[in-house]
């Protein structure tokens, strides 16, 4: 499992006075009810379940296809594109960069284009099916081109970027936002293009590779090639990857853990070439986590074997409520072994060390076993102040890995 | 006894004196109340409407360092240039797009458009970045943000709705709903949601909506009106130039800290200011009558103190506390009530400044530090006025327990004192006068007349007070009349007040009139056809050549117009065909060859605003833009020549001086060939036609044409209207504050006369005791103070006359630049002259009513005054 937190459901605990209002805005105006002009059941009862239902849901079975599964899905509620590295300058520094486009929809996609068409009486926007989302989606592109008159600044959906680069000593971060917008912010096919003003993905092809990453920041900046030729990695059961024990929640989920970079980094006005591997990771849901869930802690690993290790932990709202455990365990020739359940025998975690960060207080070191795999690892943080004070804080950083296994990758912690 | 029970004891002696007559403190604590109640109130509104320009923000966002604005000449910009700007890192911008939309009944409004998802997020950034300095108002903006119920996803999907600060929303939608055209079909009304938000906000009259609705209801599809960025200005500057970002579709602007509007805005607060301290020496001089009338009463009190032994300098520290208490007591009390008049006051010049300069005001705040600047000048103010006087009462002799203080021999002198001062500073400023080149200055001399003028007043009424005893027949008249000076003495001070509150109000009123008739002849000629129009640009040839072809028709008028700045003043470069310049411009001055020299380019018009605020004569050369631009390229090929050696031969000079009233920013005029010679846009900005018949019927054919709407022509009358409504909101916050003092004296004349008529029971009783019926010495009584208040109205008719001169031919002028023939308004004279009488016929007749009803043989045992 990877990255954001539902948006609407947690994390607003330690949230700061900004990102509370960015929260509330993205629920407030999502579940809010419906104007008393149309008063239904469904307005009544107006919680976040009920406008919920109307966006897309994912469900087991769905066959995933590329380049079409690279692109957004602004019927799910949320997505992200999501990439982070592990490289060495010239001079044998370790560093670590973060690449995140998040898209959030503001609203159901349906019901938004149903509202701005009653206009127009476009017969489709009542049609049912345009509430199944794959229809929905070639019906929303075929709106927008056919209907010449609809503004490019008319959208449901915002963005969301992070970007972090982090060394021993330092760890900077820093954050985008815009409203969905052909020239601002999306993701687009021919070529695949993922951009947030001049923060961009930019590939050479219809597929993620190859391809350029840039990102500019008062700060920093870095510019990297990207190359992969191994396939894709389809998280959970082929890429339906499930958040709960009981499956109530889930997301598509697929994964690149064995990318190429190189390229330039940028800090305090000097520019340095750097080398190293990448792991992207691609996610999409209308809901990541059940009320009783309270965060989570993900690793993304490569093992000096060449494999490599996807592994989360869901934790409980209280200590009473049990951790829902995931991993997989992956090859560069695209096979892989899952292992999950919530039985600690089968994934073990265990937090060694606590920083006070100025953004909250999070456990930098972990003990990981996994006994199926002979895996029994000591997990540190390069830089255990790697919390991102962004609108929604967490911990974000490179990590180096020992034990049975040395290698290095990334940690993720949220809901602390 | 040490010294500190000294002043105890005399403290809680004055202490038991105010609880027997509370009347006496209370006159005084009236004064400083209302003195300061009206500094306060027009100061917290002026203070504010400086905040409001120089921390101006975007609508519901934040400040901007840098605006990218349209090429001059153009309305709009590209949003591809927004797009570039974004694309290369510069995230921190703001596309906003605004222009007037119409509603079914015809009526514009000014629609804003922006981004609002960026708006928001750019205030919530710069929230967090203050958040260190906890930034209280920041924070209370920001709980307001997002407690308000904006629906930022219908906004942004296009949705529509409005937003508006709640108060406008009450008043234009208070249903929720709000109407307005389809520009594409005129017919359908598009239906549009309101949502009022807090006022704190600062919405002010702003209709604000997400860009993808605006460009639609303003019917500019890709278009923005500029864009705002954030950042640092220089490096921002930098970036944008080094990559070419704008790529000649656009301009930088920097933003200048609000400058720009203090400087058009500053004449007016000027203004405002002068008022507020006319009212606040008003005020005082209430304070002052009250601190007299107290001190007259306490005479025998203090001499006893002394003679008990007190020391002289102890009496004196005791009276000085005594005055510093009440000036702080009244301060807060007129803190508190100038606050309330300030949020009275402020929708009005809110009103005013948004119409008339365009500049937002922001939510109200106050300064702890305004209570403590009232309060240190009343309190200085106020030593200055009383120390003399407790000098005076301090030095006594102390065998005297005699209570004539005001004798009037005593008087007379002072008055003879007073009025040389008066005259000698009349006589100075009449000299200074003709020299003062700035309104700054002006007004200064004027601040020394309106000082003068009341200190005239006790010797000229005791003067003719006298010559009129003479007249009268002897007996009760005569000693009526004789009596009457007498009164002069303590009713001075509520005189002086009262002729200062008249004096300003006819100068006002001369002021206010005059300008009136003038903009009303100056808008005759001014505006020489009946319909006037601005299209689209695409549109304005056809509509010339529909107006062609209409027989009714009898002129077409074009005009061209680009903004430029002439050293940092926003001026409108214009062009006419010749006969329209000629007809609609009233020309101050001009040279004798004028029209032959505009016509070949060598001679302009500029208006009077301009030559007036930088001292241009006829015959200067003038600069700007589009002229040095237009000029160093055609002066290319004749480089053999020194250009060096007379570098202002090519520039043209001034031909013309017309009058040009009301417009903050200034206007040159230059022929068309001229307009065309030196490259600029060739598309009139806005054509205007004489029409032969009913103008509406014209409007109806344009209309039907489909070229332009209802919103995109004015007629004549329309301009007119709109042109005197304006002018009339300008002065509307001096009158109040005009009234206000007129208010604040008549309550002076009040208190003085209440005061006055408990002094003279002796006399009256004397009177009684000798025959007089309680009638007789009430008409008497009434018909004395009455003589004064007539006699004062005299004095205040040339008073106020040379005022209102001096507010038209200097400050006026000056400050704003424009030349107004002043017009005496005798009917205005006769009604302030009964509103005094009728206000001060019930500033006498109550107290007097009160005082005479006592049986008033009592009173002869009082002792006298």
């Amino acid at each position: 499992m990877k990255r954001l937190p539902d948006i609407s459901l947690t994390v607003i605990n330690n949230a700061q006075r900004a990102s509370i209002f960015m929260i509330a805005l993205v629920t407030l105006s999502a579940c809010q009810p419906e104007p008393a002009s149309s008063i239904s059941m469904g307005g009544i009862l107006g919680d976040s379940s009920s406008q919920l239902n109307q966006y897309a849901t994912v469900t087991p079975g769905y066959q995933l296809s590329f380049p079409a599964d690279h692109l957004s899905h602004d019927d799910f509620r949320q997505e992200w594109w999501y990439l982070t590295a592990n490289m060495q300058t010239e001079s044998g520094e370790q560093l670590g960069i973060q690449w995140t486009q998040f898209r959030i929809a503001l609203a159901p996609e349906a019901a938004q284009s149903a509202i701005s068409d009653l206009d127009a009486a476009n017969p489709n926007a009542l049609n049912p099916d345009a509430l199944n989302p794959e229809v929905l989606n070639s019906e929303a592109l075929n709106l927008d081109s056919s209907n010449s008159e609809a503004s490019n600044w008319a959208t449901s959906q915002i963005y969301m970027s992070h970007a972090a680069l982090t060394s021993s000593v330092a760890h900077q971060a820093a954050e985008k936002w815009s409203r969905g917008h052909p020239e601002l912010a999306n993701v687009s096919a021919k070529p695949f293009t993922a951009k947030l003003d001049d923060w961009q993905w930019l590939s050479g092809s219809d597929g993620l590779f190859p391809a350029t990453l840039s990102v500019a920041t008062n700060e920093f900046s870095y510019q990297l090639s990207l190359t992969s030729h191994a396939p894709m990695q389809l998280q959970g059961d082929k890429g339906y990857s499930i958040k709960s024990a009981d499956a109530a929640v889930a997301s598509y989920y697929y994964s690149q853990p064995f990318i190429d970079l190189s390229g330039t980094v940028t800090r305090n006005g000097k520019q340095e070439a750097v080398t190293g591997k990448a792991w992207l990771d691609r996610e999409w849901s209308s809901q990541f986590l059940t009320k009783a869930q309270q965060g989570w802690d993900w690793f993304s690993i490569r093992l000096d074997d060449e494999s490599a290790l996807m592994l989360f932990q869901l934790r409980g709202a209280n200590k009473d409520l049990p951790a829902f455990y995931s991993a997989r365990r992956m090859f560069a020739d695209g096979t892989g072994r899952n292992i999950s359940g919530d039985s600690s025998e089968l994934i073990a975690m265990t937090a060694l060390q606590w920083q006070q960060t100025a953004s909250g207080r999070y456990p930098v070191s972990w003990q990981l076993r996994i006994p199926s795999e002979q895996i029994d690892v000591t997990v540190s943080a390069l830089n255990p102040n790697s919390n991102m004070p962004l609108s929604i804080p967490y911990w974000e950083g490179p990590i180096e890995v020992s034990g049975s296994h040395n290698g290095n990758g990334y940690m993720e912690l949220t809901g602390y | 006894m040490s010294s500190l029970a000294e002043i105890r004891l005399s403290l809680n002696v004055f202490l038991a004196h105010y609880k027997h007559a509370p009347l006496q403190a209370g006159a005084i604590l009236l004064g400083i109340i209302l003195a300061v109640t009206l500094l306060i109130g027009v100061k917290s509104t002026n203070e504010n409407a400086v905040r409001s320009y120089s921390e101006a923000t975007e609508l519901l966002s934040q400040r901007a360092s840098l605006l990218i604005t349209p090429n001059p000449g153009e309305r709009y910009l590209t949003e591809e240039v927004y797009f570039r700007l974004r694309q290369s890192g510069i995230s921190n911008a703001l596309a906003i797009v605004s222009g007037l939309a119409v509603d079914p009944e015809g009526r514009r409004w000014q629609v804003q458009g922006s981004d609002l998802f960026a708006a928001i997020n750019l205030q919530t950034t710069q929230a967090t970045v203050n958040e260190s300095i906890t930034n209280d108002e920041n924070t209370r903006q920001q709980n307001n943000l997002v407690n308000s119920d904006i629906p930022i996803a219908k906004l942004l999907a296009a949705e529509n709705i409005l937003l508006m600060s709640q108060s406008l929303a009450n008043k234009v939608a208070p249903n929720g709903e709000f109407y307005l055209q389809d520009p594409i079909d005129k017919q359908k009304p598009i239906k549009l949601e309101v949502i009022g938000l807090d006022d704190e906000l600062g919405l002010g009259n702003a209709i604000v909506a997400d860009i993808s609705l605006a460009q639609r209801l303003l019917n500019q599809p890709q278009q923005l009106s500029y864009i705002a960025l954030f950042d640092d200005p220089e490096s921002l500057i930098n970036q944008i130039t080094q990559r070419n970002l704008l790529q000649q579709q656009a301009n930088i602007t920097e933003q200048d800290q609000g400058q720009a509007l203090q400087e058009l805005t500053r004449s007016f607060h000027l203004n405002l200011n002068a008022m507020s301290m006319l009212a606040f020496v008003v005020g005082l001089f209430i304070a002052y009558n009250g601190v007299r009338y107290s001190l007259m009463k306490r005479q025998k009190l203090l001499v006893q103190l002394l003679q008990l032994g007190i020391q002289k300098n102890h009496l004196m520290i005791a009276l000085i506390c005594e005055l510093t208490l009440l000036v702080l007591i009244g301060s807060i009390i007129g803190f508190i009530l100038g606050l309330q008049l300030s949020l009275w006051l402020q929708p009005m010049v809110a009103m005013t400044l948004e119409q008339l300069y365009g500049a937002r005001l922001m939510p109200g705040s106050w300064q702890w530090q305004w209570l403590v600047q009232a309060m240190l000048l009343t309190l200085f103010a106020g030593l200055l006025a009383c120390l003399p006087l407790y000098r005076q009462l301090t030095n006594q002799p102390l065998a005297r327990i005699s209570t004539k203080i005001g004798q009037v021999s005593h008087l007379i002198r002072t008055h003879r004192i007073q009025f040389t001062i008066a005259i000698s500073s009349l006589a100075c400023c009449a000299i200074a006068f003709p020299f003062a080149k700035q309104y700054q200055v002006s007004l200064g001399l004027m601040g020394v007349v309106i000082i003068a003028i009341p200190l005239l007043l006790p010797l000229t009424i005791y003067k003719i007070s006298q010559w009129l005893a003479r007249l009268c027949p002897a007996g009760i008249w005569h000693y009526m009349i004789a009596e009457t000076k007498e009164l002069i003495g303590p009713l001075s001070l509520a005189m002086m007040a009262m002729l200062l509150a008249l004096t300003a109000n006819i100068s006002m009123n001369t002021l206010v009139g005059s300008f009136e008739v003038t903009l009303k002849t100056w808008l005759e000629s001014r505006l020489h056809a009946d319909l006037y129009m601005r299209p689209a640009s695409d549109k304005i040839l056809d509509i010339n050549d529909f107006l062609d072809q209409n027989d009714k028709v009898t002129g077409i008028y074009n005009q061209w117009t680009i903004n430029s700045t002439y050293q940092n003043m926003p001026i409108e470069l214009v062009s006419r065909d010749l006969y329209s310049t000629k007809v609609t411009s009233s020309l101050k001055a001009q040279t004798n060859d004028l029209w032959s020299e505009f016509q070949s380019g060598n001679q302009i018009l500029i208006s009077e605003p301009i030559a007036i605020k930088y001292g241009l004569n006829l015959g200067d050369s003038f600069s700007i833009a589009p002229f040095t631009k237009a000029l160093s390229i055609t002066s290319q090929p004749i480089t053999s020549q020194p250009i060096s050696s007379q570098p202002n031969s090519l520039l043209p000079t001034i031909g013309g001086i017309f009058f040009d009233y009301g417009n903050p920013k200034g206007q040159v005029v230059i022929d068309q060939l001229f307009w065309q010679n030196i490259g600029l846009p060739k598309k009139p900005k806005s054509i205007a036609a004489s029409y032969q018949g009913d103008v509406t019927e014209l409007e109806q054919l344009l209309v039907d044409t489909k070229l332009i709407g209802t919103a995109q022509m004015y007629n004549q009358a329309k301009i007119k209207q709109q042109a005197i409504a304006m002018f009339k909101q300008t002065f509307s916050i001096t009158m109040v504050l005009n009234s206000l003092t007129l208010i604040v004296a008549a309550i002076g004349l009040f208190s003085a006369c209440l005061m006055l008529t408990q002094a003279r029971q002796a006399p009256l009783a004397k009177l009684y005791a000798l025959g007089l019926s309680k009638g007789q010495l009430r008409l008497m009584t009434f018909v004395q103070m009455q003589l004064i208040v007539l006699l004062t109205c005299l004095v205040a008719l040339p008073t106020g006359a040379i005022l209102g001169y001096l507010l038209i031919n200097k400050v006026t002028l000056q400050a704003f630049g424009w030349s107004i023939a002043m017009l005496w308004d005798w009917h205005a004279y006769i009604r302030v002259v009964v509103i005094a009488l009728t206000t001060s016929a019930v500033a006498i007749a109550i107290p007097l009513y009160w005082q005479t009803r006592k049986p008033l043989i009592n009173s002869l045992q009082q002792e006298a005054l």
